[in-house]
């Protein structure tokens, strides 16, 4: 056997069935002996989209997703995926080749350790053909317990060695122990104690609560205390059928949403960072004490500070223990859940600015609330990161199999590569990809890979023909904003020209039609909608122009 | 660095105006959402300041020293402060001149030309700098407006 069929049985047996890349001399033996051994190759026109659904894979089922590169340029265009990855806390196993070992002066020779690190990704080299399994394991070891994307570095000449080791290969997850962390029980007695003096408390959930699978446990303590459940970005719309549910926390949070969080005074975060985004540099909870409960041993929050209280606990352990220390107490209050906060709640979402829409164009928010309303909750959500994720992120509220927004490195253009990945990963079950035309033109060219594997996602392509963010910002500092301003072609027709669906539309009906002939038959398709540049989303509104709503 | 180059025009004589333009409690009246502290040792006074950016109001604990020019009826404010939750801290300087107007329209009496500059820090500072820079010249215009209110009525630009 050759080593880069060990290898690829390492992977097997990491539980790898599914490869996201391209083909290179650096790859190409290791994906041979993936096709024979079952491993399904999902060949893309970037590297750098490969890794991407890669990470939707992982975001998606919390098992590590696999791609591929090959040496030097193939494993370049990795970097702003990588970083992506990184700060989405994915983990991702890049298998990538690397120059041989015995030509210094290889043209595509490169300090893959360097531009890993450079990429924030963890980096695992193939010594000697001997470390095959060690390397991979390592590799995946890294992956699964630190939650981040590794580059593993394979040297083409070692690829090729003999492997004559008859001893099954052992996997990662054979030696990394399964537990929950659970809390202790002082810690529990001191949450409870803060819990019991408060008025108006937040249960403010992340990915860290759904990851546990708290949500029974929240509800849960969130009625008992009389809570208010919002969401980070990333847990947007979880738990949102609660009648007290205040959508995401931060700067996608309603106007309603801001006025109610800033009364509050303890916030009970599950599996949530708080990072500056989701408190809104701590100005949107000014009064309120927070108990942190996350399995870390502790976490930093932004400006070096610690929560009021930090509870070490896997999400559902804690939040359950909690709620029974205060059954325990007998204690239960109505808290924010009252008829007039329920009223404030049912008109949170309404947005009365008025605005003149663009001729030839719509305007975005009924678009999206169309799309909610018309779109079944077993299609997931994806939203991408520029500035029409404004509109997405708030005005979509059903709870749905997935919601995955973006902004991870604040980048345009990742979230179709996650999504297709994510859509992979959950069964090819249909999904929709709410973006912009800058982040859609970015890797159009990947829309032919959602054509080959016949990918069932639409992608909503918010056009407004500019770079959204620099055009409000240039509109606030009274800029041209023309500099900002590109147009695009049809996309629908370009859809139709990779051999997937498309339509232009201009109207909100016009999109309706669109989608009703989708959701009768998903496959890949690009609808291109012209939405108008006079409507502001809500939080550039804020940020841009000081306004209220 | 956001800069204001504001002209606020008033329907009151120059001494009117500068009676309270020359009156530090008075003037931070004018201020929306300032209330002025304790006279430090140094002349300065400390102040506190809240800005609405957006729904989020920072909340600024602020030291103001005014220095004034009587004969030539102008003067100089410098004012720094930092807001406690999200650490965000500014620092301004302004100058203001009060000047009577010589065959007024309008019944503009007194103009006071104002420049500024104002200085934002901290990690909210590069999030909300181009909103910042707009309430930042709605907090001048409402200014003018107090400024001429409490002058008796006036018009600004």
């Amino acid at each position: 056997m050759k080593v880069y069929e060990r290898l690829s049985q390492a992977f097997k047996a990491e539980g790898t069935t599914n490869v996201f890349g391209m083909m290179g001399d650096g790859n190409m033996y290791w994906q041979y002996a993936n096709s024979k051994n079952g491993i399904i190759m999902h060949e893309v026109r970037h590297e750098g989209v490969g890794l991407g659904m890669a990470d939707g894979w992982a975001r998606a089922t919390r098992n590590p997703g696999v791609c591929t590169a090959t040496c030097g340029p193939g494993t370049t265009q990795l970097a702003t995926a990588f970083v992506t990855a990184a700060r989405a806390s994915s983990p991702v196993v890049a298998f990538c080749g690397e120059f041989p070992t015995s030509d210094d002066e290889y043209t595509q020779a490169l300090d893959q350790a360097a531009f890993a690190h450079g990429c924030e990704a963890a980096f695992v080299r193939m010594g000697t053909a001997d470390d095959a399994d060690e390397a991979v394991r390592k590799a995946f070891y890294i992956a699964r317990t630190q939650s981040r994307p590794v580059l593993l570095s394979v040297p083409m000449d070692l690829q090729q060695k003999e492997w004559d080791d008859d001893d099954p290969y052992v996997p990662s997850t054979a030696i990394i122990p399964k537990r929950t962390v659970t809390p202790h029980q002082s810690a529990i007695e001191q949450a409870a104690d803060m819990l019991m003096k408060a008025k108006r408390p937040v249960i403010l959930v992340g990915r860290g609560a759904q990851w546990a699978g708290a949500g029974d446990e929240i509800r849960k303590l969130a009625a008992r205390t009389g809570a208010l459940i919002a969401t980070t970005l990333q847990a947007k719309n979880w738990l949102g059928d609660d009648e007290y549910h205040i959508g995401i926390s931060g700067t996608y949070a309603t106007k309603t949403a801001m006025n109610l969080l800033s009364e509050s005074d303890v916030v009970v975060a599950v599996g949530a960072s708080l990072n500056r985004y989701t408190t809104h540099e701590g100005l949107l909870y000014p009064e309120a004490k927070f108990i942190h409960i996350d399995p870390k041993a502790h976490v930093l929050l932004p400006r070096g500070r610690g929560a009021d209280h930090y509870v070490q606990s896997d999400g559902k352990a804690g939040v359950a223990a909690i709620d029974a220390e205060l059954a325990k107490r007998n204690f239960k209050q109505l808290g924010y859940r009252t008829g007039q906060v329920k009223e404030k709640l049912a008109n949170a979402w309404e947005d009365r600015h008025e605005y003149k829409i663009d001729a030839g164009t719509l305007d975005p928010r009924p678009l999206c609330l169309a799309l909610d309303d018309m779109i079944p909750d077993n299609i997931s959500l994806f939203a991408g990161s520029g500035c029409t994720a404004g509109f997405t992120n708030i005005i979509f509220r059903k709870p749905r199999p997935i919601v995955m927004p973006g902004h991870f490195f604040g980048c345009i253009g990742q979230m179709m590569p996650a999504a297709v990945g994510s859509v992979i990963a959950t069964g090819m079950k249909p999904a929709i990809l709410m973006d912009g035309d800058a982040s859609t033109m970015m890797h159009i060219g990947d829309f032919d890979t959602m054509v080959r594997y016949k990918v069932p996602l639409l992608i909503f392509c918010m056009n407004n023909e500019c770079l959204g963010a620099e055009y409000y910002k240039l509109d606030a500092h009274d800029m041209a904003v023309e500099t900002s301003c590109i147009p695009t072609a049809d996309l629908g027709a370009v859809a139709r020209a990779f051999g997937g669906r498309g339509a232009l539309c201009r109207t909100v009906d016009e999109v309706k039609k669109a989608t009703a002939e989708w959701l009768a038959n998903p496959g890949p398709m690009i609808i291109d909608v012209r939405v108008s540049r006079s409507v502001v989303t809500l939080p550039y509104r804020r940020i841009h122009y000081g306004e209220d709503e | 660095m956001i800069e204001v180059n504001e002209r606020i025009e008033v329907a009151s004589t120059p001494q009117a105006v500068w009676a309270i333009l020359s009156d530090p409690s008075a003037v931070v009246e004018c201020v929306e959402g300032a209330v002025l502290g304790d006279k430090q040792d140094d002349g300065s006074f400390n102040a506190k300041m809240a800005v609405k950016f957006g729904p989020a109001k920072i909340s600024f604990n602020a030291n103001v020293l005014v220095e004034y020019d009587e004969a030539n009826q102008s003067g100089n404010v410098t004012a720094r402060g930092k807001d406690g939750i999200s650490g965000t801290k500014f620092k301004t300087t302004m100058h203001f001149k009060v000047e009577g107007q010589d065959a007024p329209p309008d019944n503009v009496m007194t103009a006071v030309p104002i420049k500024a500059e104002c200085e934002l820090n901290g990690r909210l500072a590069h999030l909300i700098e181009s909103g910042a820079n707009l309430v930042i010249k709605r907090m001048t215009t409402s200014f003018a407006e107090k400024l001429a209110e409490r002058c008796g009525g006036a018009k600004t630009t």
